[in-house]
């Protein structure tokens, strides 16, 4: 029902914006001479901001790519997983480069672009102490998540934790750190990096081996995604792969290397 | 009831103690019923100062660490910018909703029983609303942009949710306007009309200048309120003080530093709205009603 009501506010939407000829998204980007990009600013170090209120990451270096590539301005929007979508099939932007995992339903929506430019699993990030060795010990157990995870539901099925789940990684991670769960059900990329690089993480572990592996895509409309816009965003992905920029950024921002960029790397080449 | 009452003090000598009304001093309630207040600043100076303090003594330790005020510090100049948007919102919603509320309070009193009765309608629609319900009726309702004789006019967010906002702010003011209206008594009405005022002359030189006075603190409050309810337009992606917050809490990524800076964001909604707050106390009491 609320998906049904989202996609009729949605039509009624885009009935009140399509007014515009959407003759070629790629003209008008570069008519405008800027590239509107829909990113994360609170999930470090893909996308975040720093404290003179500058956004940094390993997406915001794609988007100043693709910017790049096309020969015009990027300008930066902030955006969150509950509004993403709308805004990118309202017009507000146009390209989305914000941790957006791809699947079937989305596909239905908006214009995942292929291949794919990153992708992540899911794991946990707990004490060493608690002794996690696989994946059924969470049964019963309080774990923090995050809202809206689509691994939140897959994890509860498969192995009956007690979710507590919080609306951002900060609230999460301080109720990991006061002991009010025994785990932090999350992305194994980000957990990887921070146990990596920070130091409050010293006694902490990913325990499990990672499972679900979900593809990140970036996207453009949907009506785009054989136009010579969503062509083009193809051609970029396939040579950021091939080129070994995606590799070269994930080490600049700091985050562990991803076996994933280097088969796509490899499978490319 | 008499008239000359309105613009000069009046001679109170020969009215029976009874006819007067109850005078209500806001200075003559006791401290502990006002929300802002002394004890309350001081108790939000205290545990701001035990929670910047604290840690910086455990982390004596660590001295590489940067201590939990040298981050609130560095944040301080972007968080001001989102809490500066927060402000300007109230403050377009408050005048919007207020330019609405007055005209609606106004047909709340309509001698035409239509639109008496459509006006009540909408007033108690928006009055008895969830505010976050209404705001994202408003960002998924409205347009990104306007096509006006082919210039494309942007229509951003932030705008959108002073428009959600505007609404509520436009149904309790309503309601203010019609309880300060018909809490006049209707002599003035009567003696008005007898002094060959029409209608709408009675209302907009007799009527609703009295209103003010008496919409003032109960109007002043709603703005407060309104101030504190600003962070809601962070969930609907509207880049305010408390969308930054979270995303500098995420940059950051320390767990010890969730608490002291909510509460640092707190302190800047009493700041702002503690004056305010004192002042409606002033206000309450110079318009205290006197006859």
């Amino acid at each position: 029902m609320r998906t049904y009501i989202k996609a009729a506010l949605t039509a009624v939407v885009a009935t009140l914006t399509s007014t515009a000829a959407m003759a070629d998204a790629l003209q008008d980007i570069k008519d405008a001479g800027k590239i509107v990009v829909g990113v994360k600013q609170d999930y470090k170090p893909w996308g975040y901001l720093t404290s003179d209120g500058q956004l940094q990451g390993l997406e915001i270096d794609l988007a100043k790519d693709v910017a790049e590539r096309l020969g015009v301005e990027v300008e930066l929007v902030p955006v969150v997983a509950s509004n993403r979508m709308e805004f990118l099939q309202q017009g507000r932007i146009d390209l989305i480069i914000a941790t957006m995992g791809d699947n079937p339903q989305r596909r239905e929506v908006i214009g995942m672009i292929e291949p794919n430019y990153y992708a992540g699993g899911t794991n946990v990030l707990a004490p060493k102490a608690a002794g996690l060795e696989n994946w059924e010990d969470l049964k019963g157990a309080d774990v923090c998540a995050l809202q809206g995870s689509y691994y939140n539901k897959r994890v509860t099925q498969l192995y009956g934790p007690n979710l507590v789940a919080f609306a951002g990684i900060p609230e999460a991670t301080a109720a990991l750190l006061n002991g009010s769960c025994v785990a932090f059900l999350y992305d194994n990329t980000w957990i990887e990096s921070q146990l990596a690089s920070d130091a409050q993480w010293a006694e902490f572990e990913m325990p499990f081996p990672t499972e679900d592996p979900q593809a990140w895509s970036i996207a453009v409309p949907l009506e785009e995604l054989d136009q010579p816009y969503g062509k083009l965003m193809s051609e970029i992905v396939t040579d950021w792969h091939k080129s070994g920029y995606l590799i070269e950024r994930n080490a600049a921002n700091g985050i562990a290397p991803s076996p994933f960029l280097q088969a796509e790397h490899d499978r490319l080449k | 009831m008499t008239m000359y009452c309105l613009h000069q003090k009046p001679k109170v000598r020969g009215h029976m103690p009874v006819m007067l009304p109850m005078r209500l001093r806001a200075d003559g309630l006791p401290l502990a019923d006002r929300l802002f207040n002394l004890w309350t600043l001081t108790a939000l100076v205290l545990a701001l100062a035990a929670v910047l303090i604290g840690p910086a003594f455990a982390q004596l330790a660590t001295p590489d660490e940067r201590t939990i005020l040298t981050i609130l510090l560095e944040w301080t100049p972007t968080l001001a910018k989102g809490f500066g948007f927060n402000v300007l919102i109230s403050v377009l919603s408050m005048l919007i909703g207020t330019i609405m509320g007055v005209f609606l309070g106004v047909l709340q009193v309509s001698q035409i029983r239509p639109i008496r009765q459509s006006a009540w309608l909408v007033t108690q629609f928006f009055r008895n609303s969830p505010w976050l319900v209404l705001l994202f009726y408003c960002i998924l309702l409205i347009p990104f942009q306007f096509e006006v004789f082919g210039v494309k006019v942007p229509f951003p967010g932030w705008i959108k949710a002073v428009i959600g906002l505007s609404l509520p702010v436009m149904a309790y003011t309503s309601e203010f306007m019609r309880g300060a209206i018909l809490s006049i008594p209707t002599g003035q009405w009567e003696s008005a009309e007898s002094l060959g005022f029409s209608r709408r002359m009675t209302l907009t030189n007799i009527i609703l200048p009295q209103t003010v006075k008496r919409v003032l603190p109960s109007w002043m409050n709603l703005y407060a309120v309104l101030t504190m309810a600003t962070p809601l337009v962070s969930i609907i992606g509207v880049d305010d003080v408390m969308a930054l917050t979270r995303a500098a809490l995420s940059a950051e990524g320390r767990a010890d530093l969730l608490i002291p800076m909510y509460l640092y964001i707190l302190s800047w909604f009493f700041l702002y709205c503690y004056p305010i707050s004192s002042l409606t106390r002033v206000l309450e009491r110079k318009y205290s009603v006197k006859l």
